[in-house]
């Protein structure tokens, strides 16, 4: 570089540009959009609130060993149906198990579900999606077709029609949610791609001869991050109402498991419905907490990473 | 226009086609065939071999998969949809039966959210900022994030078993079937179904109005000295109606999957009551044609969507 600015006089543009590295190369180590990214985040209240109350519920449900004090699954035939008292905080369900116990290991079994079945239909959506945005051709054309078919299905009557045919168990579910959630973040990400592929900064990769795997992923993927990171948070949400609809339904996890789901699904007796809350109110409650703490840390991330939603 | 309308049609075919090839594939690989349903496990280890292969060879069984598929696509298209597994009920007459229960709900919590979505999301859109807006947003927000059935079970506690306001559940007493008999069936689950759709519609009607009013035309409108309830009216709610009838049709699929749960909560005797049942039992047969002719409205009614929005955004049927 300083052989070519040897050859020709500075001009004032060298100057200004000597001014910006020098600017540039100051922030380098500063992290700064990290930093404006995490600002903008928790000047969101309702996100943080959401964050908070995300996080509590679960530890709550990773630690469920060390904080309840009941087994979730051994019925204890002496406590049937009774209220909350100091022994069991939620009371007990028609076979005398604690409640509360059966909502803290449910949500381990719930969280996993939801948090599992976003991720990985994310890791598949993304990674066909970063590539086939960026290269096109009969790859993209092959998984637009897919995505379309699988998207036409109402989710619940594909999801049902998938557990008819290959019956209910927990890996089953994960397997069901990926394989009917891929599209929506597929589609996303394809589109992010396409409006990323015409920036200068990727001709200039191509010029260099990078190959397109490379630039799609390494230097195109991060710029997609972020309605990425909110895709999957939603989606987050969108999993575990679906899989206590299921559950609520008798079709999602196999009923031996406790899941929210599974516990709600006592309140399909109406005699339960009217006369022991303790067995559906608090775990129901529990979802919507959740699901909504979700939801909110999705809005705050969508506000802290999108320019176009400011204001 | 109907170059358009054919485009869009040429693409919809293939696609239907396709998903009724993978939903037959689909029943194929499930445990079974119709041999085994229709004959008991006792009959059965008293049937030799040949006989059981005799009734399948009756029954078509034994020609290769893509003949039979071809017989089954072609007998539905003639409006034969075989027979349900339970009782072996013409599925057409379940069909019959069920589907002005489901298209009564889901119309219902249709109009409710497309009312209630789009007037509280301008409300929202306008007092933007306001105490208003913020209460409504999370509102909003609890909306889409408290599961339906849920909702379905809050309410038949505090509304029917508490209040005695409304019936528990059903849809017709013996005797009186009238629409006013009716009707108070039809309130709690057509307004809890409509919970979600609502929250959707207006986040959605509130950032459509939120852009519609940044136009340029509404400046233009403003600086006429034309009034401000005019301007919002007349220029910023009809321009913001369009992405929201985009999101109704959309929506259409959301509706079915509610409607799925919230019949089962309230017992309404529904499709989707119906398809939970024969998920429940793995009544295939009906369980194929309930997934079949899902989506077969969802793609007309995102063929619906796309012909409005043609007609009322030119730049899109000109196909950019």
């Amino acid at each position: 570089m300083t052989d070519a600015n040897a050859t020709r006089p500075r001009t004032r543009r060298d100057a200004q540009f000597d001014k910006i590295r020098d600017r540039e190369a100051a922030l380098a180590g500063t992290r700064q959009h990290t930093a404006r990214f995490m600002s903008k985040f928790l000047n969101n209240r309702l996100a943080v609130v959401g964050f908070v109350i995300f996080a509590v519920i679960c530890l709550m449900s990773l630690f469920a060993p060390l904080i309840a004090q009941h087994d979730p699954m051994s019925p204890n035939l002496r406590v049937i149906a009774k209220p909350p008292s100091a022994e069991h905080w939620f009371g007990t369900d028609k076979t005398g198990r604690d409640v509360f116990a059966r909502v803290l290991y449910g949500g381990r079994v719930s969280i996993l579900v939801g948090l599992g079945s976003a991720l990985l239909s994310a890791i598949i959506g993304v990674i066909i999606g970063v590539y086939s945005g960026y290269v096109g051709g009969w790859l993209d054309w092959i998984a637009m077709r897919i995505s379309e078919i699988f998207m036409s299905f109402p989710q619940i009557i594909l999801v049902l029609l998938l557990v008819a045919i290959l019956g209910q168990s927990l890996l089953n579910l994960i397997v069901i949610f990926t394989l009917t959630g891929w599209g929506g973040i597929y589609r996303m990400a394809r589109a992010r791609m396409l409006s990323i592929r015409e920036e200068e900064y990727v001709q200039a990769l191509r010029s260099f001869g990078l190959g397109p795997a490379r630039i799609a992923y390494k230097h195109m993927l991060p710029n997609a991050l972020g309605p990425i990171m909110v895709n999957i948070t939603l989606s987050t949400a969108a999993f575990i109402l679906q899989e206590a609809g299921l559950s609520f339904l008798g079709l999602g996890v196999p009923l031996s498991i406790p899941t929210w789901g599974n516990i709600l699904n006592a309140a399909q007796d109406l005699r339960v419905l009217e006369q022991n809350w303790w067995i559906w109110l608090p775990v129901g409650a529990t979802i919507s907490l959740f699901v909504l703490s979700v939801n909110f840390i999705g809005d705050g991330l969508r506000d802290a990473t999108d320019p176009s939603q400011q204001g | 226009m109907l170059t358009y309308i054919a485009r869009r049609l040429l693409t919809l075919i293939p696609m239907v086609i396709v998903i009724s090839f993978l939903i037959y594939l689909g029943l194929e690989l499930t445990p079974g065939d119709a041999v085994s349903h229709m004959v008991p496990p006792d009959a059965r280890s008293m049937m030799d071999e040949e006989r059981l292969q005799a009734l399948r060879e009756s029954l078509g069984l034994g020609k290769p998969f893509i003949v039979r598929y071809w017989i089954w696509i072609t007998g539905v298209m003639q409006g034969e949809f075989g027979y349900s597994l339970a009782g072996g009920v013409p599925i057409s007459k379940i069909f019959l039966d069920r589907l002005p229960a489901t298209l009564e709900l889901s119309f219902a919590a249709l109009l409710i959210s497309t009312v209630l979505g789009s007037i509280l999301g301008t409300i929202s859109a306008l007092t933007r900022g306001s105490l208003t807006d913020q209460s409504l947003t999370v509102v909003g927000m609890l909306g889409v994030s408290i599961p339906e059935f849920f909702f379905g079970l809050v309410a038949i506690l505090v509304f029917a078993l508490n209040l005695n306001w409304f019936p528990v559940g059903g849809r017709i007493l013996p005797g009186y079937d009238s629409f006013w008999d009716r009707l108070p069936h039809l309130v709690m689950p057509a307004m809890v179904l409509s919970i979600m759709m609502t929250a959707g519609v207006m986040r959605y009607a509130r950032s459509s109005m939120l852009d519609a009013l940044s136009r340029d035309f509404i400046r233009t409108a403003r600086s006429k000295g034309m009034p401000e309830w005019r301007v919002n009216i007349l220029h910023g709610f009809r321009v913001a109606l369009t992405p929201v009838i985009v999101l109704i049709g959309f929506r259409l699929p959301v509706l079915i999957g509610g409607s799925v749960i919230i019949e089962q909560v309230f017992q309404w005797p529904g499709i989707g009551k119906e398809f939970v049942s024969a998920v429940r039992s793995q009544d295939y047969p009906l369980v194929m044609m309930v997934a079949l002719f899902s989506v077969l409205a969802v793609l007309i009614a995102s063929l619906i969507v796309d012909l409005l929005t043609a007609i009322i955004d030119p730049r899109v049927r000109l196909g950019e």
